[in-house]
């Protein structure tokens, strides 16, 4: 692409990984602190804990929102473009929840509100989780049958891995939550994360040349296949965030986090695996 | 490209397909002017692209494995006393007990009543979950509120936990009356001519069963259902004043639903017989023989329970969109699309600065949208958020893959002749085919499970990587081939 050169030649394979494992373990410590303290990895939303979600257009200020909704047990207000807020509450019990259906229509008849129950919501809990490990299982079995050696195979799922890992790891920084569009981000990155992944083992077991020709060749064609899905994705954020459409923004961003981590475990993890393992004498 | 040329592009069969898919496409989408002058189609928008509102329901029931010594209909009955609740035989080794009810309570009332619990999962069968769809179906359409949805989601072991409704253009609050109202039941009966007296009201009925045939094997369809004692007490005082015991054939009893009558017979000679010398509290209303006599008896036996479920239900979620809201969400959702689009196109211009291959391919990509909203609109799915990022995510990875052809075939700047052409065409096809199974096998899990609105994602996701695969890329492959052999 010309923006700028990857040369890797003068790196060898374990000084090319060492970055990405680093990130990884820091990743999964954050994951696990996180476990410990709400019980999932990822900060579950409303989908998964319960609890009800507000969107309102109001120019009230948030003052005057925690005024007007002080009977209830709000956890949190966030503010979008255009006036735009995200109110949310806790769980509550029939009569509370209806109170404030009723007090919502009065003072804000535009308002959208979703409310999920604690425990439909912790049903859809376990069945994401389920979800999300079938879906890694499953790709990596893909892979396994599709390149039929051991040592690249491994290469592509942890490559996968480190991706799902980071970008979860950094939905807990920035506080995006997991909900039912966020877990549908999640699946979409276990499958298109592997994309350039497939596209460089592909390149450097069945291609002749030399292998550091073959990288490069390589890096051109997947860095647009990249380029076009963060593009992709970074436009639909900058509308969702004009729009303040809250879902449409959180799935955007996931994916524009996962893109991000995929560019470096595509093109040093997985590099530095594949490269170790064509100089130890696999492939041809 | 001279015209013959162009005549044998377009009747390669790849790119006819393609061809045909797309207008066939837009015929389905059927974008036009309404009335207003306002831009419609025939897509359809889920609950967060239109105002509407959706409740998720909660069955206060289970569906439990049992094994006893017992013959199992005696089993059944000391349950149903034991429990107070309905207890529904599903399959040989499994009962459905419709009142909510925790594992370890069940347990002990199984060991009590002289049998034992082999499994216990919360929810109703598959049987009972299409009752509830098609009560609540049948309530919504007589209240006349058009565009409503009733989805059972159930899961693979046929055990569904919920259901949920949607419906387009209501409020919450609207919503909430709707499932939770009752219709006004009545039994009147005729006195003399047209005239009729009131009998009983439908509280006093206690349970209605499913629609049976009586006596069994006889092909004669009905609905039995069980009064209350002081609703027997009436309804014989009444059978008796107005002669209706004497003379059944000139004294209907008539069953009414919201003033409208739902049922008129007589009392049968047996009935009249024995309700001059005492209460009855077990009835049966017959309603014919064959497919018509089971169809009213469907029939009745919703308006019997005047639109109460025969489990209750609890709500498990709910939400709703205003109209203003609604709009915005699909006007962004649009515009994200077309935005995503534009900035592909950017992007693959940025890389090959040749009009002739970046236009055929941002064509093509967009051209799979359209036969993937094409597919939509003709199965009537309603497209909601997570969909339209999936759209936009099939945009996304559709052009990587058309970068993969391109670049495969373009290898080392040359253009190959036909035969390295086609050699390398199908090194790129192989690396696509191996990218698309790991999308479609991370969706499939979606497509199985019960994670409510994300089904129809996993679907249209699933679709577009095969449209892709199947009809876009291989019709790429030649008519960039065209091109690049100028």
């Amino acid at each position: 692409m010309g923006l700028f050169n990857y040369n890797i030649e003068k790196y060898s394979p374990k000084q090319l990984v060492m970055i990405p494992l680093a990130l990884l373990a820091v990743s999964l410590v954050l994951l696990a602190l996180n476990m410990a303290a709400t019980g999932m990895p990822v900060t579950p939303g409303i989908d998964f804990s319960g609890g009800t979600a507000v969107t309102v257009v109001t120019t009230d200020t948030r003052e005057q929102l925690q005024a007007t909704f002080a009977g209830y047990p709000l956890i949190d207000i966030s503010e979008g473009v255009n006036n735009g807020y995200f109110i949310k509450f806790g769980a509550m019990d029939d009569t509370e929840f209806r109170s404030l259906s009723a007090l919502i229509s009065e003072k804000f008849p535009d308002a959208k509100v979703d409310q999920i129950g604690e425990t439909f919501g912790k049903t859809l809990q376990s069945q994401a989780v389920l979800a999300l490990v079938f879906s890694f299982i499953g790709m990596a079995i893909v892979i396994f049958l599709a390149f039929r050696t051991f040592v690249p195979s491994v290469a592509v799922v942890l490559s996968a891995f480190a991706d799902m890992v980071m970008t979860a790891a950094m939905m807990n920084i920035v506080g995006i939550p997991l909900s039912l569009g966020t877990l549908a981000a999640l699946l979409m990155l276990i499958g298109y994360s592997v994309d350039s992944d497939i596209l460089l083992t592909n390149r450097v077991l069945k291609r002749q040349g030399k292998l550091s020709e073959k990288l490069t060749g390589a890096f051109r064609t997947g860095i647009i296949m990249t380029s076009t899905t963060l593009a992709a994705a970074l436009a639909m954020f900058i509308v969702a965030w004009f729009g303040s459409v809250l879902i449409l923004m959180e799935i955007s961003a996931v994916l524009l986090i996962g893109l991000v981590f995929d560019v470096m475990n595509t093109w040093l993890t997985n590099v530095g695996i594949l490269k170790w393992y064509v100089l130890k004498g696999g492939g041809k | 490209m001279n015209t013959k040329e162009l005549k044998a592009l377009i009747t390669d069969w790849r790119v006819a397909t393609l061809i045909i898919l797309v207008v066939l496409s837009i015929i389905a989408i059927n974008p036009h002017f309404d009335d207003q002058g306002n831009l419609t189609s025939n897509l359809q928008y889920g609950l967060d692209l239109q105002q509407g509102s959706w409740l998720q329901l909660e069955f206060q029931a289970e569906v439990v494995g049992f094994s006893t010594d017992l013959p199992v209909d005696e089993f059944i009955t000391n349950l149903t006393e034991s429990l107070d609740a309905e207890v529904i035989q599903v399959d040989t080794n499994h009962l459905e007990i419709r009142k909510s009810y925790s594992q370890a309570d069940l347990e002990s009332k199984f060991l009590a009543t002289g049998g034992k619990l082999t499994s216990f999962q919360p929810g109703v069968s598959k049987n009972t979950a299409e009752d509830v769809k098609r009560i609540l179906e049948n309530k919504i359409n007589t209240l006349g509120t058009k565009d409503a949805k009733v989805n059972t989601l159930t899961g693979m072991n046929n055990i569904a936990r919920y259901i949920r409704v949607e419906l387009a253009g209501v409020n919450m609050k609207q919503a909430q009356e709707i499932v939770g109202k009752q219709g006004k039941f009545e039994i009147r009966i005729q006195t003399t001519g047209n005239q009729t007296e009131h009998v009983l009201s439908g509280e006093t009925i206690t349970s209605v069963q499913s629609p049976s045939q009586e006596p069994p094997g006889s092909d004669k369809w009905g609905v039995g259902f069980t009064l209350s004692e002081s609703g027997a007490a009436a309804f014989r005082a009444a059978a008796i004043k107005f002669g209706a015991t004497a003379d059944p054939a000139n004294h209907n009893l008539i069953m009414l639903l919201d003033n409208e009558t739902v049922y008129s017979a007589p009392l049968s000679e047996d009935l009249a017989g024995k309700l001059q010398s005492e209460d009855i509290r077990q009835l049966f209303a017959s309603t014919g023989t064959g497919k018509y006599g089971t169809q009213q008896a469907t029939n009745l036996e919703i308006h019997l329970r005047a639109g109460a479920l025969p489990v209750d239900v609890t709500i498990a979620g709910s939400g709703g969109v205003t109209a203003p809201l609604g709009e915005r969400y699909k006007t962004t959702a649009i515009l994200a699309g077309i935005c995503a689009l534009i900035a592909v196109g950017f992007v693959i211009y940025y890389r090959y600065r040749e009009p002739v291959i970046v236009l055929p391919m941002v064509l093509i990509n967009a051209s799979e949208i359209v036969i993937l909203l094409g597919f939509i609109a003709v199965i009537g799915f309603q497209m909601d958020m997570p969909t339209i990022a999936g759209l936009i995510a099939v945009l996304g990875t559709g052009i990587d893959q058309l970068v993969v052809i391109t670049d495969e075939i373009l290898h080392e700047g040359k253009v190959p002749s036909p035969n390295l052409y086609l050699k390398r065409l199908s090194r790129a096809l192989s690396i696509i085919m191996v990218a698309a199974a790991t999308v479609i096998i991370a969706m499939v899990p979606l497509l199985v499970m019960d994670l409510s609105t994300l089904k129809g994602f996993a679907m249209i996701t699933i679709l577009g990587v095969l449209v892709g695969v199947l009809v876009t890329r291989p019709a790429y492959g030649k008519i960039i081939m065209q091109i690049l052999s100028k």
